[in-house]
């Protein structure tokens, strides 16, 4: 039977950008399963005009002088711009992987037996868990985010 | 001492990849690669099945890591578990390099110059760097046809300038390959000189880019040896300051045209060899695909690094095609 084990919703801005969030929440002995839904929107800043902005202020800042202009040409192949938060899982005892990937909604499994791409299978200590939400870049005035994990037995 | 083409920085699904390391793998044999070093972002899960695709594809897979961080993108190799990247703040990379070492990893600058956030998240290198010769090396060539690119030349005088303040530090180039997509676009190999020692090719591999036997090109690969008093030496040695008594060296610049046989080609031509150095350019010559041996003599006299460079025409554009790592000299 699966039974939900946390269930959290939040709201970052781009002052988050550059931070991580982590949850820690206990799980049981008989656990052999746990599920993570985590889901983020929006995914693309949308406003064209304040996308332009953070472009033109990205390159001036990362390119040579030089080169800037040129580049703040063609400002629109960076579009668009995108929010992007990952997960990854630490156990009682050790790492147990990461998603470094785009989706904006994504369902992870770690089990003894599977895991989801970039997670790590094996025994499912009892004790506390974290589920840490790195925010690479918030880029729109808020987004919005709800991880709810399951744990089965 | 062969040396073995490589490609040092690759994605799988495992991260943001759009291939199984089954396709990456049988991608880069098609391409002549003999090695690749799977470096998936923040995670070493798609390195599950090594061994067998190793077997199946019959190329030397290396184990890696991007850090895929806030401040910078770290490409590491030879590391066999999981070192953390999020306690890492802007200015704490030295502790995060210092348990890749730990763990038997080095550690290098992943495309250092590409535009950072919130174009590309962390891509572009902030952190503190306070002891350069921490860093095992610069990935001076990132993605196709990478010399042509302003970000790599931004790279690769980023590495001139820490030859020139006597760090002994390697370069490569790394494709940053995240799908199984054609490109007409030359593509770039970093050969490595690995011993015949003990250990696995992880650790091979390693051992060659810890001490600077490496040689990267987008076509033939490119070898240099310095004849110093009674030595000879070849890319990533040191040469002692007694065999600099005579104030020449000979310098042996070899250009293999046979390499990755069909998979590159580019027109007839007379190629330029710089052996550039912290003074500049030390001396010049040419080889042609049926000349690939050049001899310079140069003076010792102030010098503290001397590299080959191959310069030639490209898709119609004057192009740096390959350059060697360093010969150090010990003053
Ligand atoms: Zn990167
Ligand atoms: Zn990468």
């Amino acid at each position: 039977m699966k039974k939900l084990v946390l269930d959290v919703q939040g709201q970052v801005a781009p002052v988050c950008s550059r931070s991580h969030i982590t949850y820690r929440f206990p799980l049981g002995e008989r656990v052999r399963k746990l599920t993570i839904h985590f889901a983020y929107e929006p995914k693309n800043m949308d406003d064209k005009d304040q996308a332009k902005a953070l472009i033109m202020d990205s390159i001036a800042k990362y390119t040579e002088p030089e080169h800037a202009e040129r580049v703040q040409a063609k400002w629109e192949s960076f579009l668009p711009l995108k929010n992007l938060i990952t997960v990854s899982v630490d156990d009682p005892v050790s790492h147990r992987g990461a998603g470094h990937r785009h989706d904006p909604e994504q369902v992870l499994v770690i089990a003894e037996a599977e895991a989801s791409p970039g997670f790590v299978q094996g025994p499912m200590p009892a004790g506390l868990w974290d589920v840490t939400l790195s925010m690479h870049a918030v880029v729109t005035d808020s987004c919005r985010y709800t991880l709810q994990i399951w744990g089965e037995e | 001492m062969p040396w073995i083409a490589c490609e040092l920085h690759t994605h799988t699904f495992h991260s943001d990849g759009r291939q199984t390391l089954r396709e990456l793998a049988a991608g880069a044999k098609a391409l002549g690669f003999e090695c690749i070093a799977l470096t998936d972002h923040n995670t070493m899960t798609g390195l599950q099945d090594k061994e067998t695709i190793e077997r199946e594809a019959g190329l030397a897979i290396v184990s890696g890591m991007e850090w895929t961080t806030f401040y910078g993108h770290m490409v590491t190799l030879g590391v066999t578990t999981y070192e953390d990247w999020r306690p890492v703040g802007p200015g704490d990379i030295h502790r995060g390099i210092a348990r890749v070492h730990a763990g038997g990893g080095i550690a290098g600058m992943a495309h250092p110059f590409r535009i950072g956030s919130p174009i590309c998240t962390g891509c572009f290198w902030e952190f503190d760097i306070s002891d350069w010769n921490d860093i095992d090396y610069i990935e001076v060539w990132s993605g196709t046809f990478p010399s042509i690119k302003t970000d790599n030349a931004r790279a690769f005088r980023l590495w001139t300038d820490k030859l020139n303040e006597g760090c002994r530090i390697a370069a490569t180039s790394g494709r940053d390959w995240h799908s199984q997509e054609r490109t007409e676009e030359p593509v770039a190999v970093t050969y490595l000189n690995m011993d015949e020692g003990a250990g696995t090719v992880t650790e091979r591999a390693v051992r060659a880019l810890a001490a600077g036997r490496a040689s990267l090109t987008i076509g033939p690969l490119v070898t240099m040896e310095a004849v110093c008093g009674s030595g000879s030496f070849v890319i990533g040695d040191a040469v002692p300051a007694a065999e600099l008594a005579e104030g020449r060296c000979t310098i042996h610049v070899h250009a293999d045209f046979s390499v990755r046989r069909g998979l590159w080609s580019f027109p007839e031509q007379t190629y330029t060899v710089h052996v550039t150095g912290n003074n500049g350019v030390a001396a010049e010559g040419t080889v042609t695909a049926d000349r690939p041996d050049c001899r310079v003599e140069v003076q010792a006299e102030g010098l503290r690094w001397l590299r080959a460079e191959l310069w030639g025409t490209v898709r119609g554009v004057r192009a740096l095609i390959a350059v060697t790592n360093a010969i150090y000299f010990n003053r």
